[in-house]
């Protein structure tokens, strides 16, 4: 299985007054296709910092991000936007579904961003929420889901474009635990099913057992990196 | 982004704030509507010149008068040593000149016209049946051109003719009593004494103050030679009087035509043997060979060749006026008093415009987290420049075709209600034309576009981490 992601000794320093903070201190691995990597560590540990940087929402100070053999520290701002339209995928804690649109919309939205017809769009998002077995609320405005609910619409949004990687950051967050695992499920679902690779980053341990691969990060460092269990093909 | 759903999600999101866009839109109304209004009221002066104008032979006419020597201006250079008449062989030179559609005489002396209890002085023009047509007369229903094969004189009356007639004894017309003197033109023949010198001499009553056209040579000529009789009246139909009744006036308002033909023949008649008033005599008080008109119109084939067309009659030695001399310095006067209205408008949309400023700048606070979101999902950075900027540009046409709209009403009701006071101005003093409505709704859009510029711009810098950060 060939690697899909590449970090390379990757820092960030952030400056807090005179001092500067080591966010990420030196910061090397590598996920494979079709896995589900679990980036674990508590609040401060620069586990987020490290999603961030995987996207490309923020600048590392130094190293590589390599993603399907694209260097994401070297685009600018518009490649940024083009690269996550077509290969990545976000999920976040607190959903951020646009309140303006309902979920049919919403999930249809980063297809509209492509330029896509509208029709087509409107299929495509169908059969996303049937996915996650939302057709009946296909109409419901953000504020008329639960939480559970939201987080499967952002995820069937994630999904829609059909991208190689998805990112989560904290997809549980903001859930209860009944509904984070079912959330938990539907992800590890999507990704033995449609073997897309999925990046989350969680403060959980229990949530991180469901991934193939675990990183824990503590103070900018990979402490530990292991993969739990071997892929039945192989 | 396509275009249709850059729109749709522009106004789904300016219908989330349904007050905030109206109050801001009511902002760009106010602010187009006092700059159309404002600038229809100097189109509306305009266009009234304008007409005036075209009645006048339009900006293509050229009115050329005889040069006498006493009229000579000053310059030095160029003394004439004899008076230039405008004769029939001047007519017909001045229409073969390059440039020239037609070239017509006008001949113009006063009268005398006596109605029952009613005498009024009036200044007959003489023209052509093609320099009557020319002129384009809008006639009360009924009214006709002279005709030129009748042999008796046929009268166009203005329709503010009578306002300066007087009553006799009391010598009170139109200007004192506020009451037109009660002829009816269309039924009764006038009586027309021609001679006017004679007339005054047969000790009726008659107001010759203003009166200055009638040669002195000749009337002097006239005493010393006639016996004082009552000069010959003759009745005269009136075959058109001009339109506008009594409110409207323009410029052929205080005129009275006739053909020129029958009129001539009418003063060879009167005056046989004597100098005819108005014409130039020789030195020892005898009449002039040949017919002298008062002036001739000239119509140029374009408004462009009219200047080249005066300054080749100037230099034959005749006085030009051109309407086009008057237009361009009334078109200077025009676009320093439209500048400055509209100017005064300007600034109520520039105040509206820093509104959409203020509405878009607040809206793309509101949204920071959404605009985080679609980055980070997605979209690029020149769509969430155009869904702003659309935003803003949809404020503005919708202020601009509502305040066109405003601007009509407003318009309508300034003529209604103002029009009486407009007499002089033909009638509407705002005139709001389609190219004024399309330039001014273009306007507000752009002014919306460049309002949204700023706050677009941030929208775009703004960093989508701003999405992921404080859940």
């Amino acid at each position: 299985m060939k690697n899909i992601i590449c970090v390379n000794n990757l820092y960030k320093l952030y400056r807090v007054g005179d001092t500067a903070v080591r966010a990420l201190d030196g910061v090397s691995f590598t996920v494979r296709e079709g896995e589900f990597c679990a980036i674990v560590g508590t609040s401060g540990s620069g586990k987020s910092t490290l999603l961030n940087m995987l996207a490309g929402l923020e600048r590392p100070t130094k190293g590589e991000v390599i993603i399907n053999g694209h260097h994401i520290e070297k685009m600018n701002e518009s490649e940024l936007v083009s690269f996550r339209g077509n290969n990545v995928g976000f999920i976040f804690q607190s959903f951020h579904l646009l309140p303006a649109l309902n979920a049919l919309e919403n999930v249809a939205l980063p297809l509209s961003f492509r330029g896509e017809e509208r029709g087509l769009r409107k299929k495509k998002a169908e059969k996303m929420l049937r996915m996650v077995s939302l057709e009946k609320q296909k109409n419901h405005m953000p504020n008329q889901m639960s939480g559970g609910q939201q987080q499967r619409v952002s995820i069937a949004r994630a999904l829609v474009s059909d991208p190689r990687i998805i990112f989560a950051d904290e997809p549980t967050g903001n859930l209860d635990s009944r509904t984070s695992e079912d959330v938990m499920r539907l992800m590890q679902k999507i990704v033995s099913e449609q073997g897309r690779t999925l990046v989350m980053v969680t403060h959980d341990m229990n949530e991180a057992e469901y991934a193939d691969r675990i990183i824990r990060v503590i103070d900018g460092k990979i402490v530990e990196n292991k993969e739990k269990r071997r892929k039945q093909e192989i | 982004m396509r275009w249709n759903d850059l729109f749709r999600m522009s106004i789904s999101s300016l219908s989330r704030r349904k007050l905030r866009t109206f109050l801001t839109v009511l902002g760009v109304v106010i602010g187009t509507s006092s700059i159309v209004v404002m600038v229809s009221l100097g189109l509306g002066m305009q266009r009234s010149m304008y007409s005036e104008v075209e009645k006048n032979g339009g900006a293509s006419g050229i009115t050329v008068t005889g040069k006498g020597q006493e009229e000579m201006p000053g310059d030095g250079a160029k003394k004439e040593s004899r008076t230039k008449y405008i004769t029939d062989e001047v007519v017909k030179q001045l229409a073969q000149l390059e440039h020239v559609k037609s070239a017509e005489p006008v001949l113009s002396l006063p009268a005398v016209v006596l109605k029952g209890s009613y005498e009024g002085m009036i200044e007959i023009q003489g023209m052509t049946p093609a320099g009557l047509a020319s002129m384009n007369l809008k006639m009360e229903k009924g009214g006709k051109l002279p005709d030129p094969d009748s042999r008796e004189l046929q009268l166009v009356f203005g329709n503010y003719v009578l306002a300066g007639f007087t009553e006799k004894g009391t010598g009170r017309g139109y200007w004192e009593t506020g009451v037109m003197p009660d002829i009816d033109l269309g039924k009764d023949p006038l009586f027309l004494v021609l001679d006017q010198d004679g007339y005054a001499r047969s000790g009726q009553p008659a107001d010759m103050g203003t009166e200055k056209q009638g040669g002195d040579g000749a009337g002097n000529a006239g005493i010393s030679s006639a016996p004082a009789q009552a000069p010959k009246k003759y009745a005269v139909p009136v075959s058109g009087v001009v339109a506008g009744g009594e409110k409207n006036q323009n410029a052929n308002s205080e005129n009275v035509f006739c053909d020129l033909g029958v009129l001539k023949e009418y003063l060879r008649r009167e005056f046989r043997g004597r100098a005819i008033p108005g014409q130039p005599t020789t030195k020892s008080g005898r009449p002039y060979g040949k017919f002298v008109y008062s002036s001739a119109k000239i119509q140029a084939d374009d408004m462009k060749n009219v200047e080249r067309i005066s300054d080749e009659i100037r230099g034959m030695g005749y006085n030009v006026t051109t309407n086009k001399e008057y237009i361009d310095s009334m078109k200077k006067q025009f676009e320093m008093v439209q500048a400055v209205l509209g100017g005064i408008g300007a600034v109520s949309l520039l105040v509206a415009a820093i509104g959409i400023a203020n509405t878009m700048m607040m809206s793309v606070y509101e949204r920071t987290k959404e605009i985080g979101v679609m980055k980070v999902i997605g979209c690029s950075l020149s769509s969430i420049r155009r869904m702003f900027l659309i935003e803003a540009a949809f404020i503005g046409l919708a202020g601009g075709i509502t305040g066109n709209i405003l601007s009509l009403l407003i318009s309508g009701i300034i003529n209604i209600f103002v029009s009486g006071g407009g007499m002089e101005l033909g009638g509407s003093i705002s005139f709001i034309p389609v190219w004024l409505l399309f330039l001014s709704t273009g306007f507000a859009v752009l002014t919306g576009t460049a309002a949204g510029y700023f706050p677009a711009r941030r929208a775009m810098g703004l960093s989508p981490l701003e999405a992921i950060r404080n859940g």
